[in-house]
């Protein structure tokens, strides 16, 4: 990811940010391609709406420096950054109208009457939203209004658009919907959107790239299939999909291959992608739909019994309480004529030694 | 309703007894008539201190805003504890009596006053800028008075505001002038408006600081109630007159309870 043909349109070095005595974001090195569609994704307070703040100008970076479109902007007021910002709140004017709104930024760079009229009319158009030009923002349902904030935001073709958590007020099914409309004004329009969120199934459909934050840093950054398969620390492993994680010590064979000890027995699993020397502690990672109910012991399998079944529709999850007191979550696709789990059952919960990742142990506290 | 009932009674001796009383005189002289009013509608005298009153009300109320809205706008940009340490001041007159207020401007507007000595002292001549015991004095004093309710009804709409739509303009690119005049004073009208309605209502009604910081041509309805109370002995007339200043506030009053954010103050929405 750091040798990308495209030149950058954001370019963060070495930015940090200090309230006081707080870190609110620790020295962060960031680079986002044009056209780039990257997501922050990250627990609240973990830095990511402050690393939007300084990108929009609304604060200043303690230290480092803040490069937008080749220029420098790190004590470039706001106004002058030619940013776009979504807000979660909408932030439309509510004394003026959806027409009104839409062409303010427009009157702002003194375009001409006509000028204005049509290109306010053709962001309705993109959004199917013209019968409202001419109704107040409060008229609208809470998804029309984030529309036309975003209209609002493309119509002057800003060279970026912020968004922060702009659909984090609507309801799942708008959201989901919602989610396509940005990604198809981002496939159409090919504008640089930088987009904040602390809904992980988010980070995932929308994102070419997510940044994951945690406590003031980059935890860890990639395209979303690299997040999900290949999470470098238990953090990101547990902020991306759900997980099990089994705690043991490497062990390494004679010819090389890694095995990790457990509580719960002996497990075999591919060469980790750092560096873990034996005897150090580690933990296993296997994701719920890479584990399978199996009746009789396999390459990698722990017994257990059946505490709950639940149905969440086109899946089953299944929670295998193991001989060590500690729950493992197994995911199968439901199918019709599925046989039954019932609780108590005693069962296997099994896996292919492949498919387990091993990760260092989350650092203490 | 029991334990209403104490302040029941203080309010229909002290407030609506009077008010009854004086409805009575100003239609009562001897013979039940409106010849009170029929002479007010008719008297010069009544016609030009009501002309007065609106003209100092009006003059008095947009001389505060002017003076107002920036301190609001100042005030709504402080941090909490600041804004805090400032609205004091803003409050500080109100804990000084109108009378010693109204004094202390002599001493500082006067024809001996700070003013009018320091431009002497600058041009080296006598300087007898006419500040008191005219109009001038009349505003000067009145806004003293009138500042902080215009002050304090702008900083509620001002603080109502939501930042992110200021911060919304700022990123499409907006100036802070555009800001301004585009967003902050359009959303600011009501408190903007009910300053206004608070401050001529308030301001309609004054007594002390025409009488003592204007000139003989600045005298107001109130100042005439008292006139025909103590100098003609003209109760009627005088009772008359009150209820004329009572239906105008009253006006007033009701126009305020209708303005959104002022309801608090008029008293309609407690």
């Amino acid at each position: 990811m750091t040798a990308t043909p495209v030149p950058a349109m954001v370019e963060l070095q070495g930015v940090a940010k200090r309230y006081g005595e707080v870190n609110a974001l620790h020295r962060v090195d960031l680079s986002i391609a044009k056209g780039e569609f990257v997501t922050l994704l990250g627990p609240s307070g973990s830095g990511k709406t402050t690393l939007l703040n300084l990108i929009a100008g609304m604060i200043t970076p303690s230290s480092g420096r803040i490069v937008i479109d080749g220029r420098d902007a790190t004590t470039l007021p706001t106004n002058r950054r030619g940013l776009g910002m979504v807000f979660q709140n909408y932030a439309l004017m509510p004394h003026m109208t959806v027409f009104e709104n839409i062409a303010f930024p427009l009157e702002v760079r003194r375009l001409s009457k006509a000028e204005i009229k049509r290109k306010v009319g053709e962001a309705l158009e993109l959004i199917q939203l013209g019968h409202v030009a001419n109704r107040k923002p409060r008229e609208l349902s809470g998804g029309q209004q984030q529309r036309i904030s975003l209209a609002r935001c493309i119509v002057y073709n800003p060279t970026l658009i912020l968004m922060d958590e702009p659909l984090g007020a609507l309801d799942k099914k708008l959201r989901e919907q919602m989610q396509l409309e940005i990604k198809r004004l981002h496939a159409e329009l090919g504008i640089t959107m930088l987009y904040v969120t602390h809904d992980q199934d988010e980070a995932l459909t929308m994102s070419d790239r997510i940044v994951l934050m945690n406590g003031g840093r980059i935890e860890q950054q990639g395209a979303p299939d690299t997040l999900y398969f290949r999470p470098e620390t238990v953090f990101s492993a547990e902020f991306i999909g759900s997980s099990n994680l089994i705690p043991g010590t490497v062990e390494i064979d004679a010819d090389g291959a890694y095995a990790l000890k457990t509580a719960l027995g002996r497990f075999a699993a591919p060469a980790p992608d750092m560096a873990l020397a034996a005897g150090a502690p580690a933990v296993l990672l296997v994701r719920p739909e890479n584990m399978a109910l199996a009746a009789a012991p396999t390459a990698a399998s722990v017994a257990g019994h059946i505490e709950d079944s639940i149905l969440l529709g086109g899946v089953v999850r299944h929670f295998v309480r193991c001989a060590n007191g500690s729950t493992l979550v197994i995911q199968e696709l439901n199918q019709p004529g599925r046989s039954g789990a019932h609780r108590g059952d005693a069962v296997r919960a099994a896996w292919q030694p492949q498919h387990g990742r091993l990760l260092p142990p989350a650092p203490a506290g | 309703m029991l334990l209403l009932a104490p302040l029941t009674a203080v309010m229909l001796l002290i407030l609506i007894y009077p008010l009854g009383l004086t409805l009575w005189t100003s239609l009562y002289n001897g013979r039940f008539s409106f010849d009170a009013y029929a002479e007010l509608a008719s008297s010069t005298l009544f016609l030009r201190v009501l002309r007065n009153t609106f003209e100092i009300a009006v003059g008095g109320t947009l001389v505060s805003l002017l003076f107002g809205y920036p301190v609001a706008l100042h005030l709504a940009a402080q941090p909490p504890r600041k804004r805090t340490a400032y609205l004091i001041m803003v409050m500080l007159p109100f804990w000084t009596s109108i009378l010693v207020k109204s004094f202390a401007l002599v001493a500082v507007f006067g024809n001996q006053g700070l003013i009018n000595q320091f431009l002497g002292f600058v041009s080296g001549g006598t300087v007898n800028l006419p500040m008191m015991f005219n109009r001038v004095g009349v505003i000067l004093g009145m806004i003293n008075f009138l500042l902080p309710f215009m002050i304090l009804s702008i900083l509620g709409s001002l603080l109502s505001l939501d930042r992110r739509l200021i911060l919304a303009a700022e990123t499409m690119g907006a100036g802070p002038l555009r800001i301004f005049w585009k967003i902050t004073l359009p959303l600011s009208m009501p408190g903007v408006l009910a300053g206004v309605l608070i401050n001529i209502t308030l301001s309609i009604g004054m007594y002390i600081t025409p009488a003592l910081l204007g000139g003989r041509q600045d005298m107001m309805v109130a100042n005439l109630v008292d006139f025909y109370t103590r100098q003609t002995l003209d109760w009627t007339a005088a009772s008359a007159t009150a209820m004329v200043l009572l239906i105008l506030s009253g006006l007033l009053v009701a126009m305020l309870g209708k303005v959104r954010g002022a309801a608090g103050l008029a008293g309609a929405g407690a």
